[in-house]
């Protein structure tokens, strides 16, 4: 393993970390004000997705 | 487990080691900067001066084995964490990268050294120093190189996406560059030393609680001083893992501050 493929490997956990983290807090939040249950788990299904998405971007897509 | 309980030593019970164990007294009165720890790093310092000025001080073509020792650490990190990384700027870097990894390894590796035998990164206000320093270095640089503007707009506006995805996307890159990345880097240094500084205590006091036991116990001890043994060398290997990958994933921010998305 190169140290650049270390690197990525680092990268893709601190974004899925940071897409949990945020909209995950943002769903939580929200259930905090409407008094619901589901949109934190709706926060973290669509951080743990748009991270996904970004990893692609950033990662995948430019080692084509 | 209750009858073990019974078995064991002669009053107490085993306490287990804690996070109090990873608080010392104060050298004088009641200042806290004259703990252990902060006298550890202070040690670190004068080691790693006294090994560096030893190693060049009788720089010669043909090395000796001190000098020998000194190279080949420099060269690792100036060749395969600077140069292989950072590219051809990489030689401005080499000075902190260099000072962050002998550093954190010397005092990662005082986990071990007999007597010493705590490793300060355990404390995790060391490692929250170190990752703050990185932060600025590489947010530094970046806007340094790029402008503030274009270095803001190249974290938060991916090139290349429906502008909707913005919504979602940008929030996340903040939080990558400015919170998870220097988060994560001190956590994962400190978290690594806190939990195997326990390990060690668990095993090693363990075993020598069970050696004041009954006769049964006794027996089951040298087990425990074996596994501590062999957790020793493993510590060792976490230790310098550790040292390396906070320098390497500086070495990377920093590339990554440097280079031009498009």
């Amino acid at each position: 393993m190169k140290p650049n493929d270390d690197g990525a490997a680092w990268s893709i956990v601190g974004y899925l970390l940071s897409g949990l983290l945020f909209w995950g807090g943002v769903g939580w939040a929200v259930d905090h004000w409407l008094h619901t249950r589901y949109f934190l788990l709706a926060g973290l299904l669509l951080g743990a997705g748009a991270a996904m998405y970004l990893i692609w971007l950033r990662i995948g897509r430019k080692s084509k | 487990m209750r009858s073990l309980h019974l078995l064991s030593a002669s009053g107490g019970g085993f306490v287990p080691p804690s996070s109090n164990d990873f608080i010392f007294p104060s050298f004088f009165g009641h200042s806290q900067y004259a703990t252990k720890p902060i006298l550890l790093v202070f040690l670190s310092v004068l080691l790693i001066s006294i090994f560096f000025i030893l190693a060049s001080r009788k720089a010669a073509i043909v090395p000796s084995k001190l000098q020998f020792a000194g190279e080949s650490l420099y060269g690792f990190v100036r060749n395969d964490l600077g140069r292989d990384i950072i590219g051809h700027e990489f030689m401005r870097f080499v000075p902190y990268l260099f000072t962050l990894f002998v550093f954190i390894l010397t005092n990662n590796i005082f986990g071990i050294v007999p007597l010493l035998q705590f490793p300060t990164m355990s404390h995790v206000s060391f490692p929250y120093v170190l990752a703050i320093i990185t932060f600025v270095v590489f947010h530094y640089i970046g806007i340094r190189k790029q402008g503030i503007r274009k270095y803001i707009k190249d974290i938060m506006f991916m090139p290349g996406v429906p502008k909707a995805a913005y919504i979602l996307l940008t929030p996340i890159e903040i939080a990558t560059y400015f919170i998870t990345r220097p988060l994560t880097l001190a956590l994962r240094l400190f978290a690594n030393m806190f939990a195997g500084h326990l390990l060690l205590l668990v095993f090693i006091l363990g075993g020598d609680h069970l050696l004041k036991g009954v006769i049964g116990l006794k027996l089951i001890s040298p087990f425990a001083f074996a596994f501590g043994i062999g957790l020793t060398f493993f510590e060792f290997l976490v230790q310098c893992l550790q040292a390396y990958i906070f320098t390497l994933l500086t070495a990377l921010y920093i590339a990554g501050a440097l280079a031009d998305e498009h």
